[in-house]
């Protein structure tokens, strides 16, 4: 660097600021053109055309839609907490737009006698930064849903955060048990040791799996999107919300998207690691060429991680809220306290390169013990009703149903 | 020592603060494009809250149900055991398979996250997770 320019202005600290505006503009961008993908996938399951009006395939659609957004009316209802209902979008949106500091998009760079890393601030936190700035995301969320001072948003707020806080949980127990695994929080060291070895995926398949639904119910996605609701809550808690705010959530809600399956890529499919298996793979350190080879493996990754939340959208049904609860705590916090317990015991063996092994014993012993297992009442079974044409209240089914008979209204 | 080590770690966090400046900026410039370009017309229907075309009764900032006031501090005392975890699980994770030390750190965390499951498995039984 020159001798002019201050101390603390480095290679690496321009690199930052690279990856910071280009990052940046993927997500606001592409958050624009998931909106068209979302549509387009949604049309194909269904077997309907989708958008084709604006511009060629509907390409252009997403510019109409900023411009239409752009130009409406900024709305606050006169009821409303005017401070909070226009700070609650920013609050929502800004950590879904730092969150994404520490992921290392591609390996290192050598200029010159310097190496930098591609990425915005390699921290000595490391994951830990991700999960702290993510779970802020709920202030929004809660924030907006009371401002509004309208029922179905204060409803869809207050269901977002108590949903946020309950998947909090077993995501932080997965993210423990892969630290176990690592033996570091630096993502790059992560990378580094999946690039060597094995992916993280084939090491701890149930954190993995458990770590994906707790993404999926962060970011308020079906089947975990009980706080917007259409059919209970008109919109949940940005029901109030109109022009540019709106578009803030759902920067936010896309953000979170991409900034959870960049997360997953680095922390379970090794990055830019292109061989699952063993070692031979691509290296940590490489010129442009490498760097750019490198990034584009990841956004493949984290494109492919988003076309399956998308199509999960329309494969399951949505939870209903106690459903939602159960699953939460007790059905994922106690399978992740077991899992994190099988890791502690196989680190401390020293049995780490038969990690695989041992998840595939705890898969079997969850699936003999789960039957042995006190079980809650059915909640899905079918209550006799009068008038009903599936099960209607007889005198048989009434002798026979060991559930007490309910009223409607309970 | 300490203080250059200090100083270390302080620069890898410059690009995170540019960061956080530049997510304020892009939100308040958002905020603020929408108030100045967007037409605005008011009126007392108009200005009301949206609940489906019915005139909205009360406030909406009622009592809510207890349950998730007991959901908040269950998660608080899971949230905290957590955040204690993961200096333990860097450092276990370094210390030499089988050694003594490693029994040690074994051990302990295993009692901190036994009390964790009895406060657990008290909730449970109380009835803090049904919501049916």
């Amino acid at each position: 660097m020159p001798d002019w320019l201050p101390e603390f202005i480095t290679l690496q600290l321009i690199v930052s600021v690279g990856v910071i505006l280009v990052i940046i503009h993927l997500i606001a961008v592409g958050a624009l053109y998931l909106v068209l993908l979302e549509r387009k996938l949604s049309a194909w399951m269904q077997d309907r055309c989708g958008p084709n009006r604006v511009g060629p395939l509907g390409l252009l659609q997403p510019i109409a839609d900023a411009i239409k957004l752009i130009v409406k009316e900024d709305f606050i209802p006169t009821r409303a907490d005017r401070v909070l209902f226009i700070l609650a979008p920013a609050f929502a949106l800004i950590p879904a737009l730092i969150s994404f500091a520490i992921i290392p998009w591609a390996g290192t760079l050598q200029i010159g006698s310097e190496t930098v890393e591609i990425t915005v601030a390699n921290v000595n936190i490391g994951v830990v930064y991700l999960v702290a700035i993510t779970s802020l995301g709920v202030y929004g969320l809660a924030l907006a849903g009371w401002s509004s001072n309208n029922k179905y948003s204060f409803f869809g707020g207050l269901r977002a955060s108590a949903q946020m806080v309950s998947y909090e949980i077993p995501m932080g127990l997965a993210i423990l048990t892969l630290i176990l695994t690592a033996g570091t929080v630096r993502p790059d060291e992560m990378i580094e040791q999946q690039l060597q070895g094995q992916w993280f995926l084939i090491h701890q398949p149930i954190a993995a799996l458990l770590f994906y639904i707790c993404m999926l119910a962060e970011t308020n996605r079906l089947p975990f999107d009980l706080a917007e609701a259409e059919t209970e809550l008109v919109g949940g808690f940005h029901t109030e919300y109109s022009s540019m705010k709106w578009v803030l959530f759902f920067l936010a809600e896309y953000g979170h998207m991409i900034v959870g399956s960049a997360f997953f890529t680095v922390l379970f499919l090794g990055g830019w690691s292109i061989n699952p298996l063993w070692g031979l793979d691509l290296p940590m350190a490489g010129g442009i060429g490498m760097i750019l080879l490198q990034f584009g493996i990841v956004m493949t990754k984290v494109f492919a991680m988003i076309c399956l939340t998308m199509a999960l959208r329309w494969t399951l049904p949505r939870f209903r809220y106690d459903q939602l609860m159960r699953l939460a705590w007790e059905g994922m916090i106690p399978t992740a306290l077991l899992v994190l317990l099988v890791t502690s015991f196989v680190v401390f063996m020293g049995w780490l390169p038969m990690m695989w092994l041992a998840s595939l014993i705890t898969v079997f012993v969850i699936w003999l013990v789960r039957p042995l297992l006190p079980q809650q009442a059915n909640p899905n079974r079918r209550l006799p009703l009068l008038g009903s044409r599936f099960s209607p209240k007889t005198h048989e089914a009434l002798l026979s149903s060991p559930v007490e008979p309910r009223g409607v209204d309970d | 020592m300490s203080m250059l080590m200090l100083a270390v770690d302080l620069d890898a966090y410059i690009p995170i603060g540019l960061l956080v400046v530049m997510a304020i900026v892009f939100a308040a410039a958002n905020l603020l494009m929408s108030h100045v370009m967007g037409p605005r017309r008011e009126g007392p229907i108009k200005g009301s809250t949206y609940e489906s075309g019915m005139d909205p009764i009360g406030s909406a900032r009622k009592r809510f149900n207890v349950r998730f006031y007991i959901l908040a501090m269950t998660f608080l005392v899971f949230d905290v055991e957590i955040i204690f975890l993961y200096p333990w699980a860097v450092t276990f994770a370094k210390l030499a398979p089988q050694s003594d030390e490693a029994a040690l750190f074994l051990g302990r965390i295993m009692f901190f996250i036994a009390t964790s499951i009895i406060a657990y498995v008290y909730a449970w039984r109380k009835g803090v997770f049904r919501w049916d």
